[in-house]
């Protein structure tokens, strides 16, 4: 591993060796001469794991949580509304099983931001910083940590499980950037509405029985002579190796782990409650692993990029997807574990407020709505609001920094807190590291 | 108020110790009294309000590289209450500085300081911009640039700084002290080295103002070993001449030789990255004969995979993001990488074609490079960084802070590129998939970001004129460039071949001599003078050949170390004196496991039988090389390559699918093994050599004797493969000794 030096100096190794971690953050030599405590922030924890839907393409706001019944018809679109628990508030009406729980989460729909393409508006709202030069729609960039990554790293999770799982696959800049490979996402790509499903790499393959992995253990343990050179200050990679084969060995051997994993063992009545779709089946594998223990879970989800006929795809799929997202947040209060469980739910940006001439909505990123269920977000209340027409976020208007630094708050992180880059730069997770403090409750 | 009183402020200067004004008739200079206190007190660090945005609305320059932008912000902005004159206490800058407002900081100054009373002197006596006739700060001398302390010991550094008027400061309490390796040497605020328990070295850096200074630190073994140890180790070249030097230096003992089968492992792995076959490991083990590892050696050069496996180094380096140049051009770019290490190309012609490259993207490799780094800064950073080892990301938005580089010499770097020009399709959504042209353009310029100033192309040292790339030039004039090519293949040379041979030299020892490798900076010394110089100094005088250089590392006796330690260098990661053991990368690990195996990987969008080395973008899917990691060129910087180990890895070796259907496969080794005609002590042997390049001992031998002792042929085959499971979830399979 390289270490560097950051810019005050010192290398990261060597603050983690003398416990000076913190005081780096004050400047060192300020913080050696007089250090005193931050007063400012409350850092206690919230959430012990946050699962984070992320709705690639960016959803319209008029056809989820922001709907426009007063205006006109090109911009209110085809769309009715229903009623929420909330007085005053409708979404719009697909969302029903989602209004009838609207005393479970909260809704924010005024974020705004200035970056308009899938690129560049996927590295914002999944880092909480704007892409540092211009990237295109198509791209996947990334340059800085993700929210998933920065909670691995900070939060991590028990017996060596993997702490932040993307399913099924990565989001576009949901990657560790210069935190380091080892706070990549774990990629599940497999579904798990198949009958033969299992987690990659944490479980046995299909293909071999027990008995025959007990037996490679054994053969593994006569074979294995390597010479090992204990003294910690040489440096011996075989002894991280030999630490991590045994964490390894406790995934599989901890039923706790692999009972995470075992989506099989859910009763059928829970498995047709999420809906029988592979998105359905991620979300509750993701409820599984944040019981064991991860901190962290993204589950993409595609096709939102309504360029074209809105109106007959959302009535295709937004039933079916709000009826998980529904009974994901109803599954895990009923389990007692909303409480400390964040469920956010959003894409990268709203949608145009005009149908376009091809029935659908283009990219819009004046105006967005995002949930927040759990986690200790107060329930039945939503913040900020988009002007008569939806045009753009009027009232309470919060930028993906306030968003991705809420995020880090309910996690009992610091968004302020400083990383430093390979180049031994300073930066800050977040670099205005306010939350939005009507979701903190 | 009587401010001009230049021959007080001098009599002031030259006082030997907390010398700072401590009346409030004494001049206070901005430059020289103020804004160092600011900085010792970290007032103005990356991480408060040097950083780029200021914090809390207040921004100083980072570490106070620009006085005028700080007096600026300190008098001027905020309506002028930071600084309020007739009550200096009132000041916004003291309030905050002693917490006596609440400061997110906390308490930097104590009010009761001496610091504290020159900075209300200073704005009681009007915040004045220059004291009349203020020296400048011409230079810093720290008092001791070498040290060799005992265990335990301390010794006290002091600073100085000289002024243009000849007067001298002592500045110690005003300097930031800072250890490179605090495991080796600690030093205190005020300057005192204390040495560790452990021998060792390091560099302790004093930093005042924008003045940098080492002081290297040894702290020598207490044994001595005898005299003439060292002139008795073997010599092959002036590596092993220097190595032993430096351990003479330091009274450590190299470890043993290694014997042919480390040396054969090692070499192939290193050399073309995958493991010997059983056969190749055999053929070599039985030949007796005192060339065998340099004969080994020349064979492994020419091989074909010898271009793939550097070439892809190299690519984790270049490698451009195919959602910015398209995925034509990545794959045209990589094939001319590949190119110029088959044909071993001169490496100061590798770079030239890099750094001159124009045309097509769809048909001239390089010109790859210019459609990914798209602006003058962003290429700067690349190319010094890549070719001449040093690092000037830092200076394009201040002063280098423990460098030399200010923001001139990078924009005057920059401006070598600004007229690299490009026609066609530019960044066009969704996927930049078109042809561009790169060409030289008769105008482009760059600018200094604070003094919009129109720069001059310069190198960063050296006697190259300024060269205007502003206005119309002649077409026979030599574009810039090209210039900075010769530039970098004549007095830049030194650096060029250094950082090169010092990548190599890494990638086949463990470690930099100078770490990170692309790192050269007189703040962060090599372990090993002389020996980076002689290796940068050999490599010039090859012509830049790569082939040569290889084989002149891999033939000194430092390469053949055993990395088994000694009581002496068990502590020892820097000075060579073991191999230092490393976790293959991701595409030796797969190369290893098909040669192993016999089974190929699928590699997304790649022929069938395509070797991980031959791998040329990211985006072919892998969840072997992404679990053992390679580099993401969507990410940027894209050359993460860590080679720490996950437990993803080992769960991945442990229960991937692709890797027990390589191991179970039908038509796979462990298949061919058990129906052949091979007695188990055999077989046994054979899997030795397959998987860990040597032969088993005969201890070894019987215990895979017995758990191969199945009869019927299904639990025959089954237990091969589960040996075979067995021997590379071991350690000795993935990491080299």
């Amino acid at each position: 591993m390289a270490w560097f030096n950051n810019c005050e100096g010192i290398s990261r190794r060597d603050s983690l060796k003398l416990g000076l971690g913190g005081l780096i953050a004050g400047g060192l030599v300020g913080g050696l001469k007089a250090r005193a405590a931050s007063p400012l922030l409350n850092l206690s924890r919230q959430a012990d794991a946050c699962i984070l839907i992320w709705m690639d393409g960016g959803p319209s706001h008029y056809e989820t949580f922001d709907p426009k019944p007063d205006a006109p018809l090109e911009i209110r679109g085809a769309y009715g509304t229903v009623p929420t628990k909330i007085p005053g508030i409708h979404f719009s009406q697909h969302l029903k099983r989602l209004a009838s729980l609207s005393d479970k989460f909260a809704v924010v729909r005024s974020i705004r931001h200035d970056q308009g393409n899938h690129g560049a508006g996927n590295h914002y709202m999944m880092t909480g910083a704007p892409p540092r030069i211009p990237v295109g729609c198509g791209a996947f960039v990334s340059f800085h940590p993700s929210l998933g990554s920065v909670v691995a790293k900070e939060v991590g999770a028990p017996h060596g499980i993997p702490a932040y799982f993307s399913m099924p696959r990565m989001s576009r800049s949901g990657g560790p950037n210069f935190l380091g490979a080892k706070y990549a996402p774990f990629v599940v790509a497999d579904d798990p509405a198949n009958t033969a499903f299992r987690v990659r790499d944490v479980t046995i393959p299909n293909s071999l029985t027990a008995d025959r992995f007990i037996s490679r253990q054994d053969f593994r343990r006569e074979i294995d002579r390597m010479l090992r050179i204990n003294d910690a200050a040489a440096g011996d990679p075989t002894l991280a190796a030999d630490e991590f084969f045994q964490q390894g060995l406790q995934i599989i051997n901890s039923p706790e782990a692999q009972a995470a994993f075992n989506i099989h063992a859910e009763s059928d009545a829970v498995r047709e409650a999420f809906g029988r779709s592979s998105f359905g089946q991620r979300a509750l594998l993701a409820r599984r692993l944040v019981e064991a223990g991860v901190p962290f879970v993204t589950l993409y989800e595609g096709g939102w990029d309504h360029h074209r006929d809105i109106f007959n795809v959302m009535d295709e799929r937004m039933p079916s997807f709000e009826s998980t997202l529904a009974a994901l947040i109803e599954d895990l209060a009923k389990r007692g574990r909303l409480e400390r469980t964040l469920v956010v739910a959003l894409g990268e940006f709203g949608r145009t407020p005009k149908v376009n001439s091809r029935g659908g909505r283009d990219h819009w990123s004046n105006a967005m709505s995002v949930l927040f269920a759990g986690g200790g977000t107060p329930g039945g209340i939503v913040v900020g609001a988009t002007d008569r027409l939806g045009y753009a976020a009027i009232d309470r208007v919060v930028t993906p920094e306030n968003y991705v630094s809420t995020i880090y708050r309910k996690m009992g992180i610091d968004p302020d807190k400083i990383v430093h880059t390979p180049e031994g730069r300073p930066t800050h997770l977040v670099s205005e590291g306010t939350a939005i403090h009507e979701l903190l409750g | 108020m009587n401010v001009s009183r230049p021959a007080k402020l001098a009599a002031l200067l030259i006082t030997a110790t907390s010398c700072f004004a401590g009346h409030a008739n004494e001049p206070v200079s901005f430059e020289l009294d103020v804004q160092p206190i600011l900085t010792a007190a970290g007032c103005n660090a990356g991480a408060c309000h040097g950083k780029q945005r200021g914090q809390n609305g207040f921004q100083l320059s980072l570490l106070g590289f620009d006085s005028d932008f700080d007096y600026q912000a300190i008098v001027q902005q905020a309506r002028g209450r930071r600084v309020v004159h007739g009550a200096p206490a009132s000041s916004l800058l003291l309030q905050k500085a002693t917490a006596t407002t609440p400061h997110g900081g906390g308490r930097k100054i104590d009010p009761a300081s001496a610091e504290y009373t020159v900075l209300a002197n200073w704005i009681e006596q009007g915040t004045q911009r220059r004291v009349t006739g203020e020296p400048k700060l011409s230079d810093v001398r720290l008092d001791n640039v070498e040290l060799s302390l005992a265990s335990g010991k301390k010794q006290r550094l002091s600073v100085h700084a000289s002024y243009s008027d000849g007067s001298i400061r002592n500045v110690t309490d005003r300097t930031t002290f800072l250890s490179n390796d605090a495991t080796v040497a600690i030093v205190s605020v005020d300057g005192e080295v204390i040495a560790g328990k452990l021998p060792g070295e390091t560099a302790i850096l004093a930093r005042y103002m924008n003045h940098i200074k080492v002081c290297d630190v040894v702290i020598p073994r207490q044994q001595v070993v005898a005299a003439d140890f060292y002139d008795r180790l073997p010599r092959n070249s002036f590596i092993d001449e220097m190595v032993w030097s430096k351990l003479r230096k330091l009274g450590i003992r190299p470890s043993e030789p290694i014997d042919d089968a480390t040396f054969l492992r090692r070499a192939y792995t290193d050399i073309i990255g995958r493991l010997p076959s059983a056969d190749e490991a055999r053929e070599f083990l039985a030949i007796e004969n005192r060339n065998q590892r340099r004969e080994l050696v020349d064979d492994l050069l020419e091989r074909p995979e010898y271009a793939d496996h550097w070439a892809n180094q190299w690519a984790d380096l270049l490698r451009p993001n195919p959602y910015r140049v398209g995925i034509k051009a990545v794959l045209n770019y990589d094939n001319w990488i590949r190119q110029q290490f088959r044909e071993n190309v001169r490496y100061d012609e590798f770079v030239s074609q890099l750094v001159t490259a124009k045309g097509s993207t769809w048909t001239n490799g390089p010109a790859t490079l210019y459609r990914d780094r798209r602006s003058p800064d962003e290429t700067t950073t690349l190319i010094s960084q890549l070719f001449l080892g040093v690092r000037l990301e830092c200076a394009k938005c201040h002063h280098h802070p423990f460098e030399r580089w200010s923001q001139d010499d990078f924009y005057q770097f920059a401006a070598f590129f600004a007229n690299v020009d490009r026609k066609g399709t530019g960044l066009s959504p969704p996927i930049s998939g078109g042809e561009e042209t790169v060409f030289a353009s008769l105008k482009g310029e760059v600018r200094h970001p604070v003094t919009d100033e129109v720069m001059s192309a310069r190198p960063l040292f050296g006697s190259l004129p300024p060269i205007s790339t502003n206005g119309v030039r002649s077409n026979e004039q030599l574009e810039p460039r090209e210039l900075l090519a010769g530039w970098m293949r004549s007095e830049g040379s030194e650096l060029l071949a250094q950082t090169q041979a010092n990548r190599i030299w890494a990638a086949l020892m463990g470690r930099g001599i100078v770490e990170p490798v692309d790192d050269f900076r007189s703040t962060n010394p090599p372990s090993n003078p002389e020996l980076i110089a002689e290796l940068g100094r050999h490599f010039r005088s090859s012509g830049f050949d790569l082939k040569d250089l290889l084989r002149t590392i891999v033939n000194s006796n430092v390469y053949s170390l055993s990395s088994i330690p000694n009581e002496t260098n068990v502590a020892d990661r820097q000075n060579f004196s073991r191999h230092y053991r490393q976790r293959f990368r991701a595409e030796v690990m797969a190369d290893s496991m098909r040669q192993i195996t016999e089974v190929d990987f699928d590699f997304e969008g790649m022929p069938v039988g395509s070797r991980a080395s031959q791998v040329w973008t990211y985006r072919s899917d892998s969840i072997f090389l992404d679990t053992f990691g390679r580099p993401n060129e969507n990410q940027d910087p894209p050359c993460e390559r860590t080679p720490e180990a996950t437990v993803t890895q080992a769960l991945h070796l442990m229960n991937g699918v692709e890797i027990e259907r390589q191991i179970r496969h039908d038509h796979g080794y462990a298949a061919k093994l058990a129906s052949g005609t091979f007695s188990t002590d055999k077989i046994v042997e054979e899997l030795y050599l397959a998987i860990y390049s040597r032969y088993p001992t005969k201890s070894e031998l019987a215990v895979g004797a017995r758990l191969l002792a199945a009869n019927d042929p299904v639990h025959r085959r089954q237990s091969i493969e589960d040996v075979m499971w067995a021997m590379i979830n071991s350690p000795e399979f993935s990491i080299q000794n």
